[in-house]
């Protein structure tokens, strides 16, 4: 008897399988014999519309592939990763974060030497440090960040002091900070309480320092003199009492008009400018005692293919077509342009609230994230994260030395 | 049952505290639906927006193909639903009114496949269903309904023991067998937490993004939770349509459970009413 | 005869095959093979490497954030669930009161359960906020000078908590729908006897309702194990990693760190912990928990369905 419940349990799941198994279809093929491609973005629901248009403008110019759009806003990385981890990766993806996914990611050195000498020159060559690993190129640039000094016009005329130009240095956002504070009750200058620790590291070109050496070491490096310098200003600009630590970001606050400087990347430009925000964007101010001007990390979008594609062809195809000029003008206002033709016929330079983002990218070439260079970076990022809070949580406020020997001896 | 009028007083004051404290956020929510987004990150805070931007309902719900979201979202919700409801009172009656062997390791296997989180058992489920082929289509998310969940199915269980054991007694001696007794005597019975159970379901189908994130790819396929998530982003988040369409989406549930309630109450032929 | 029997013995199976079914085919191949990555070190890209037991030693010896997040997680769950099934059976009390317009309270306490999580997040993340929120707006209106929720690691655990009961609504209708449907003339009866409401309520309705109270206090321990949604959307584990619980810990090692292997081990030794717990619970239950079914003489009247 017991034979037979057994015989029964086996033949119903044999049969619920069979059911289950005859859905499959063949891979990378459309209903119609066309090569599927698919491809995944972590576009939110406002830039998905127009990235859909895009892409069924490339299906109509091609007859033999059909692209079909993934947008996952911002759980792209859940998905990027159980996709990954299932063998089961989009055939173009956009990408950040090579050190972590390259290893599922084909290189396109290959390919983009087909597409002859002048192909690779037309991207800012600092883009390219961003998107390669190990000397070999990952991804195709579609966007970028640098991040600037956002200033709120209004409230320096209400404290009638200068705007912020070009050339400051920290003591003058101080100054200012100060200035606002006493005049108009409002916080001068607001930084994150929580920085990601990727962002931060610019602070420390900034002042000739970084995270690490070549080889990777903390010690000596995070925990240098001129380290320390760039933590106990931030730390001093917030006990003073001018500056405020904001627990997000620090954009609402600004967009809010209750801080009257920041620090940020492009990203909320749109937003300001549909809230009429009367804001100006300079250079991110330089130390008084470095050696050169102020350097910013990139943020950078590219556009990569998997290495487990089944039709790279075709997936190359569409990454020309989106990496394409015509692409690059197609989405101005949603991303930097990183083409210097498209930054040169679309007057990019002339608009004010672009210009700085473009200069801190040229000062920015040369210097490697420790992203890139620490393997078990994701890991050291969120020790990092917690000792930058432990200096800049109001209710820690721990003493910057102590804490960045303590993270340099890990 | 009689109430003098001080105990009712008092339990009209407790209700009104705990609504506000229920309320009070949803309210905030509401009233920023109608904002601008200038207007709901200002400092300090209003509570009513200067002007009733009525459209940021309609440019919410026309930013993305909610249409569509909402087949795929009734399909799943409606899907799961019954397929809980049906197998967990069929499974739950099961372990509740029949002793057999094994029943005790399986309750506890059953038990136990609630307990390991879904963070690590994912990937290995979705190359599984990547071998069925359901990949990029809802079986993933309603087959598995059909098959019982345990927590709907401990949830049943409990209520099945609380049922006296000479219950079906009568209807066994009247030569019924035991699915009649289940459907016939049972069933009728248990209506309110099979409801309890379906409205349960209901909700945290209808909210669930992670599911349909993991195992769908194509816009298509999206349900609404998940439409909702994108506008969630990597660096910014558009808060105005994402509190518009998550009003949307609470109206059909409430009505579910306006409705559901009253067969809650009704179910039994002895009620407190 | 002989097929008669057969059919009484197999009935049981019968009721519980959809489950065994569902267990088979969907659950118990995804669960092997998290334990069998749990011996591996098993990146989310590359050839896995088994090592033994080698990340749950890691786990025990090396790891001091594997120490805290368990102990913020027994912390939250020891005060979350008891406080949680206390207001979902006052709120469950309230609402089964006959008094007028009670129904609409009903639906106003289930709402903030049916609002779907991430926009609830991001909002509560601004009423919150310390310096700009405003829940503090509101408090410096009457004098009160707010504590920092989100920014100070003593306040943000007590915010999470107070962010996590407005998810109470389900429980509260699980005992809602037990409470209903205890016969009228149990409580009839007490009434001549000239009880009290407190007394009714202690010895008749807690009793008959315990089943369902032992339902919801083994699903909430696992659930308070396994909140990772909105502490990841709220606090992000923070302030000064004040709320990174165990199950935002598993979540990052495997989706920020892709050490899946490492993950599994972490969720593994989270099963054992909340198995060993709900076992105590289930031990302790005969004591407390009474089953109509079983043979319980007194009980079994007093609840008794007609």
């Amino acid at each position: 008897m017991k034979k037979k419940l057994v015989a029964m349990l086996a033949l119903t799941m044999a049969a619920t399988l069979a059911f289950t198994g005859c859905g499959k279809k063949e891979d990378g093929k459309t209903a119609d014999g066309k090569t599927k491609v698919r491809f995944a973005s972590w576009d939110t629901a406002e830039d998905a519309d127009a990235q859909q248009a895009m892409v069924d403008k490339f299906n109509e110019q091609h007859d033999d592939i059909e692209v079909v759009l993934e947008a996952y806003g911002g759980e792209f990385d859940t998905k990027i990763a159980a996709g990954m981890g299932a063998k089961d990766t989009p055939d173009v993806m956009y990408m950040w974060n090579y050190p972590a996914y390259a290893g599922g990611l084909e290189p396109l050195d290959s390919y983009m030497e087909e597409e002859g000498e002048g192909y690779k020159d037309n991207f800012y060559e600092t883009l390219w440090d961003y998107n390669s690993l190990d000397g070999k190129v990952y991804g195709i640039p579609i966007g970028f960040t640098t991040h600037a000094l956002f200033y709120n016009k209004d409230i320096f005329a209400e404290a009638g002091i200068d705007e912020p130009t070009n050339d400051w240095t920290w003591d003058d956002v101080k100054e200012a900070a100060k200035a606002i504070e006493s005049k108009t009750g409002k916080k001068g200058f607001s930084f994150q309480m929580k920085p990601d620790p990727y962002d931060y590291e610019m602070y420390l070109w900034s002042n000739d320092a970084a995270y690490c050496d070549e080889e990777g070491n903390l010690d000596g490096n995070l925990n240098s003199d001129k380290s320390k310098e760039v933590f106990q200003m931030f730390q001093d600009m917030a006990k003073e009492g001018y500056a405020v630590a904001t627990e997000k970001s620090g954009t609402d606050e600004f967009r809010a008009g209750s801080t009257g400087m920041y620090v940020y990347g492009s990203w909320s430009i749109n937003s300001f400018n549909e809230d009429g925000l009367n804001y100006g964007v300079v250079d991110i101010p330089a130390f008084k005692g470095a050696s050169h001007d102020s350097v910013s990390i990139l943020s950078s979008s590219g556009i990569s293919m998997s290495a487990d594609s089944k039709n790279k062809e075709a997936a190359w195809e569409f990454i020309k077509f989106w990496t394409s000029e015509e692409m690059n003008k197609e989405r101005i206002g949603r991303e930097l342009p990183v083409l210097k033709t498209v930054v040169e016929t679309e007057g990019i330079m002339e608009q004010p609230e672009y210009v700085a983002f473009y200069t801190m990218l040229e000062q920015s070439s040369g210097y490697t994230p420790a992203s890139f260079i620490i393997d078990t970076w994701s890991e050291l990022s969120s020790d990092l994260s917690l000792s930058f809070e432990r200096v800049y949580n109001p209710s820690a406020l721990e003493d910057v030395s102590a804490v960045l020997d303590e993270a340099a001896a890990k | 049952m009689k109430m003098s009028k001080t105990s009712k007083v008092i339990i009209y004051i407790l209700l009104g505290i705990m609504a506000v404290y229920f309320l009070s956020p949803f309210v905030y929510m509401f009233f920023t639906a109608f904002k601008t987004e200038a207007e709901a990150i200002a400092y300090p805070p209003k509570l009513f927006p200067a002007k009733w931007l009525f459209e940021n309902f309609a440019n919410a719900w026309n930013s993305q193909p909610f249409g569509t979201y909402l087949v795929n979202s009734l399909l799943v919700t409606i899907g799961t639903t019954v397929g809980q409801v049906i197998s967990c009172s069929l499974v739950a009656y099961g372990f509740a009114r029949f002793n057999f062997k094994g029943k005790n390791v399986m309750f506890m296997i059953l038990l136990s496949t609630m307990m390991i989180p879904w963070d690590v058992t994912m990937i290995p489920q979705y190359m599984e269903f990547q071998m069925f082929g359901w990949i990029n289509t809802l079986k993933p998310l309603i087959v598995p309904a059909w098959f019982g969940s345990a927590y709907y199915i401990f949830l049943m269980r409990q209520f099945l023991m609380g049922v006296p054991k000479d219950f079906e007694e009568a209807a066994r001696i009247d030569g019924a067998n035991a699915f009649q007794i289940y459907w016939k005597i049972f069933m009728p019975i248990l209506k309110p937490s099979l409801i309890l159970v379906g409205v349960l379901n209901m909700i945290s189908v209808w909210n669930d993004y992670l599911g349909p994130l993991i195992f769908l790819q194509d816009r298509s396929k999206y349900t609404l939770a998940l439409g909702l998530a994108q506008f969630k982003g990597v660096h910014e988040t558009q808060i105005i349509p994402m509190l518009c369409v998550t009003i949307i989406m609470i109206v059909p549930p409430i009505i579910i459970f306006i409705i559901a309630q009253k067969y809650i109450v009704e179910g039994t032929s002895g009620s407190i009413k | 005869m002989k097929q008669k029997r057969f059919l009484k013995t197999a009935t049981p199976y019968f009721f519980v095959l959809p489950w065994i079914i569902g267990f088979l085919v969907f659950t118990i191949g995804p669960l092997i093979f998290s334990l069998i990555m749990s011996f591996f070190d098993w990146p989310l890209i590359g050839s896995p490497e088994f090592v033994g037991f080698g990340n749950y030693i890691e786990m025990f010896t090396k790891d001091e954030q594997f120490k805290k997040s368990l102990v913020i997680s027994l912390k939250y769950a020891a005060i979350f669930v008891p406080l949680n099934m206390i207001i979902a059976l006052f709120l469950a009390m309230l609402i089964t009161q006959p008094v007028k317009g009670v129904r609409v309270f009903r639906t106003i306490y289930y709402i903030p359960t049916v609002i779907s999580g991430v926009a609830v997040s991001i909002l509560w993340g601004w009423i919150l906020n310390g310096d700009y929120g405003v829940l503090n707006y509101l408090l410096s209106l009457i004098g009160i000078d707010g504590p920092k929720w989100l920014v100070d690691p003593a306040w943000a655990i007590v915010a999470v908590i107070i962010a996590s009961a407005f998810g109470v609504g389900s429980m509260m209708l699980i005992f809602y729908t037990d409470i209903k449907n205890i016969p009228i003339d149990v409580y009839e009866a007490a009434n001549l006897d000239g009880a009290t409401p407190a007394r009714q309520f202690f010895s008749i309705t807690l009793p008959i309702i315990t089943p369902t109270i032992l339902f919801n206090l083994i699903t909430s321990i696992i659930s308070s194990f396994q909140q990772v949604t909105l502490v990841m959307l709220l606090t992000g584990g923070g302030p000064l990693k004040s709320t990174y619980f165990y199950g935002l810990m598993t979540y990052n090692n495997a989706f920020k760190h892709h050490k899946l292997g490492y993950a599994s081990a972490n969720a593994w030794v989270m099963f054992i912990i909340i198995l060993i717990l709900t076992a105590l619970v289930f031990k302790s239950s005969s004591a407390w928990v009474f089953y109509e079914t079983e043979a319980g003489g007194a009980k079994q009247k007093k609840g008794g369905k007609k």
